[in-house]
């Protein structure tokens, strides 16, 4: 009886396992090329990646494999050699990344601002300051134990923690030593973008976040932006290949598709138009035609890797 | 308290309409699961036999060492899963970062001590007078082993859900090695209910990681249940 | 069939067996009895090759059982025993009894035959499909014997088989004994605290005292004849009296006891210390001396200290200069109307007394 009940749950269960694998692997599907992604998580949590990844898959017969996770941990995936292409937001440490030699052809596909937001009630005022004047405010009155001023910190060594990290160095404080651990005031939440804005939403905290993921997040939210002007808040997106230099077996032609594919016209028309309808407003901007405004090379923006 | 009705509400009609995603994820996490328990089973068995019958220098300590890595965070066999496999760790070679094979092995491990030392308590469970009896009836060494363990059955298939339980509901391990990748290849993705649950919250899509849970929870009283019921038969 | 020559063990620093002697007889019942913590279940483990003894031989069928690999396993596979703890495997009924079998590679059909055969002798015919779990500890421990015996081992061992059962299982049980050992002439050898049982079944009894056999014959010699006053209070005599012999000669000797003499048929000379042994149920009470009604018989007068029943007797206690007592129906004491502090006389016949040497004990 017993084994007959055993042999009973095994078949189940392998049949379960059969059929699934079927679907999910139906036919040529396996002969597909595989791409691995390591991405900031503003790209993906505003699905942006996904939209993307679907057209590409489709035009190259190749399947997309999103990894997603703060800059610092995609570019430690990238130095592993555990993907084939990075799509991250930190110009200062992705270019000691290409320095090292573990990047190569860097392309930027696009932009937008980062913003400061916060409560609607604004304890600390700081509602059309400049950033740097704005993260002053909050931290001098954080420290003085103002009631309800607190700021919620990614904390992940994710771009857009170097770029709080860069606003805290232009309004003139050391991060490591009067910011980092300097009171109650100053949170780590050590997450993803959308994660951070859940925990700020509910400490009513100011948080400093990317626009897109902002937007994507902002039904759920009870967060107002505060600061969004500023040339310290533009945040640059780029997508590069690891170096096969460096781990020979690398995908590199899939990964040169991929990055030449983030600067089409067509897609960089995506980009322009992408959550437009369901936010009124774009959550990124095509960096095709603002290479002189947001600061990069034009051959970043518009040559092919040949 | 809306929100928690509201979400409820919506994952039961995730559940029942069978919503693909959610269906796709839940099968995943149990063939996930349920072969890193297998591979688990086809190895603690034998060894929690070998250490249980063994007569060897350390058996106490192991046995002890054993019992101290049941409680083994799973974050920890994810980072040490991570080394290995990762494209400059010993077993690179591989490729096994962020594919199922890598959930599988990571659970594997994970599970493991704790499926020996229980494998391990489950035979040396067994009554002495029965093995008394098996050796008096003329076992040989082979038949004598195989008895044992049939005596023990019952409390080595408890171990088998208890390991197949720890597997399916651990997240550290799964997300370090896995990515939770969502992919269009069902084989590819890394996305269980634990990683699901997990993002699903982080994204504020409460109803989901509801109904998630749900049937993580459902899934593990089902194993409990059919074990149960098998042994009282 | 079964030769023991000098078997000792001990388990850490506890001696249990302490060189034990005996040879078992082909065909016969072989009792072990003796208080608990003798040895008895370590002795048929060391023969049964569950334990490894310090130091002697056992032999069985002439050849000795420490041998090792196949030899070892053929010698076991001579053997059968039946444990004092009723344990049946997880599985029906049919499969506990089959498992010897099955270790055997015998074909099916054949096992079918054998375990049908089994489990009509026990009574349990009907029960291959139960659950052995679901038996009483009776039918369990009926099941252990089918399947220790369904081998046609030529060696039986059991260990207190029936300690923890039911009055009616145990007749059952040994019941069963009788008729394997009459039937199939199985060679038995049965360890028992409860003496009667020895006493019942075997042909031959060994008591097992502090690691040894300290007395090893019939159960009639060793129930009447016991070689030693620890032999003689183990089988339930309560009369064990010192003294020294002051007078012997065509088999009757004079014991003096502290000033009181008793005639009792010794083999003893004069002068060496001896203890005399006399069942309670040899003692006969009287209101008025009874020397003379039978010459040579012993007459003692004393006092009545106590007078308690034991099951359907009464025990009576007699302070003669030294304790006796004696086993009496209600319905005699009742006659003699006897109560306690009263003087009374205890008498009893020379041969009711067993003198052993005291230096033994």
């Amino acid at each position: 009886m017993l084994r007959r009940t055993l042999f009973t749950v095994a078949a189940v269960m392998v049949a379960f396992m059969l059929i699934c694998g079927c679907i999910g692997t139906t036919g040529p599907e396996t002969e597909k090329q595989q791409l691995r992604i390591a991405t900031t998580t503003s790209l993906d949590d505003t699905k942006l990646l996904n939209h993307l990844s679907t057209i590409f898959e489709e035009q190259y017969n190749a399947e997309v494999l999103v990894v997603s996770a703060g800059t610092g941990i995609a570019l430690e995936y990238g130095q592993r050699g555990d993907v084939d292409v990075l799509m991250v937001h930190d110009r200062v440490r992705e270019d000691v990344f290409l320095a090292d030699g573990y990047g190569i052809n860097r392309r930027v596909f696009a932009y937008n601002y980062f913003i400061l937001a916060g409560p609607e009630s604004d304890p600390a005022g700081i509602k059309g300051m400049k950033p740097e004047e704005a993260f002053a405010t909050i931290r001098e009155k954080g420290m003085a134990g103002e009631s309800g001023v607190a700021f919620v910190s990614r904390g992940d060594a994710s771009g857009t923690h170097a770029k709080e990290k860069a606003i805290w160095k232009g309004a003139g404080f050391d991060y490591a030593t009067e910011i980092q651990g300097s009171g109650d005031w100053y949170l780590e939440a050590g997450k993803g973008m959308g994660e951070t804005l859940t925990m700020s939403n509910e400490k009513q905290a100011y948080v400093l976040s990317d626009i897109g993921t902002y937007l994507a997040y902002k039904g759920d939210l009870d967060l107002v932006t505060l600061v969004d002007e500023g040339d310290i808040l533009l945040n640059v997106y780029c997508a590069m290949q690891i170096n096969p230099a460096k781990y020979p077996d690398i995908n590199s032609e899939i990964a040169k598709d991929w990055v030449n594919f983030m600067i089409t016209d067509e897609v960089q028309e995506e980009i322009a138009s992408f959550g437009v309808a369901q936010y009124g407003q774009p959550l990124f901007y095509a960096a095709q035609d603002d290479w002189e405004k947001i600061g990069v090379p034009q051959t970043e923006v518009k040559d092919p890797i040949p | 308290m809306y929100e928690i009705i509201e979400g409820f509400i919506e994952a039961g009609r995730l559940i029942i309409t069978l919503d693909p995603d959610v269906m796709t994820i839940a099968a995943r996490s149990i063939i996930v699961s349920f072969i890193a328990t297998i591979t688990a089973t086809l190895i603690s068995v034998p060894l929690g036999a070998a250490i249980n019958f063994g007569t060897f220098p350390g058996r106490k300590g192991l046995i002890n060492l054993i019992q101290t890595l049941y409680s083994l965070p799973t974050v920890i066999v994810g980072l040490l899963i991570f080394l290995l496999i990762s494209r400059v760790g010993p077993f690179g070679f591989m490729r096994l970062l962020f594919t199922p094979t890598a959930m599988i092995v990571a659970q594997t491990v994970l599970v493991l001590p704790i499926m020996t030392g229980l494998t391990i308590s489950a035979l040396s469970g067994v009554d002495p007078v029965i093995r008394d009896t098996l050796h008096s009836l003329g076992a040989t060494r082979l038949q004598f082993l195989i008895n044992v363990m049939k005596e023990a059955r019952f409390a080595i298939l408890a171990t088998v859900a208890v390991g197949f339980g720890r597997a399916i509901s651990e997240v550290g391990a799964a997300i370090l090695v896995g990515g939770n990748i969502m992919a269009s290849s069902f084989m590819r993705s890394t996305r269980v209910l634990t990683t699901a649950i997990s993002l699903e919250t982080s994204m504020g899509n409460i109803p989901k990681s509801i109904a998630l849970g749900i049937i993580l929870l459902t899934i593990a009283l089902g194993v409990n249940l059919a074990i149960t019921m098998v042994q009282h038969r | 069939m079964i030769d023991l020559k000098s078997v000792s063990k001990r388990f850490d620093d506890t001696v249990v067996l302490r060189g034990v002697t005996a040879r078992v007889e082909r065909g016969e019942i072989f009792a072990i009895i003796g208080p608990s913590g003798s040895g008895k279940s370590t002795l048929l483990r060391l023969i049964n090759l569950l334990d490894t003894p310090e130091g002697g031989e056992i032999r069985i069928g002439g050849s000795s059982i420490h041998a090792k690999g196949d030899q070892r396993l053929r010698i076991r596979r001579m053997m059968g025993m039946v444990f004092q703890k009723p344990a049946a495997f997880s599985a029906t009924v049919y499969e506990n009894v089959a498992v010897g079998l099955r270790f055997r590679g015998v074909g099916e059909g054949k096992i079918r035959e054998k375990v049908g055969d089994a489990l009509d002798v026990i009574g349990l015919a009907g029960y291959g499909e139960r659950k052995a779990r679901t038996l009483s500890g009776g039918e369990m421990q009926r099941v252990a014997l089918a399947r220790a015996m369904v081998t046609e081992p030529e060696v039986l061992l059991m260990d207190e088989p029936t300690a923890n059962l039911d009055p009616v299982s145990v007749g059952m049980i040994e019941e069963l004994v009788l008729q394997i050992n009459r039937d199939l002439g199985t060679t038995i050898m049965i360890s028992t605290h409860d003496m009667y049982q020895g006493q019942r079944l075997a042909h031959r009894i060994g008591v097992l005292m502090d690691g040894v056999f300290a007395q090893v014959g019939t159960p009639r010699e060793v129930f009447t004849l016991p070689t030693s006053r620890e032999v003689a209070r183990f089988i339930g005599i309560e009369n064990i009296i010192e003294g020294v012999v002051v007078a012997a000669g065509s088999g009757i000797a004079v014991i003096d006891i502290g000033g009181t003499s008793i005639r009792a048929v010794s083999p003893f000379g004069v002068g060496e210390e001896v203890c005399l042994c006399i069942r309670s149920e040899d003692l006969r009470i009287l209101r008025l001396s009874g020397e003379g009604d039978i010459p040579g018989k012993n007459s003692l007068p004393g006092t009545v200290l106590s007078i308690a029943p034991r099951g359907p007797f009464s025990r009576v206690a007699v302070d003669c200069g030294f304790l006796l007592t004696s086993i009496l129906s209600w319905k005699t004491v009742d006659s003699l109307g006897i109560e306690e502090g009263e003087e009374v006389f205890v008498s009893f016949a020379p041969d009711a007394v067993h003198a052993v040497r005291a230096a033994q004990g």
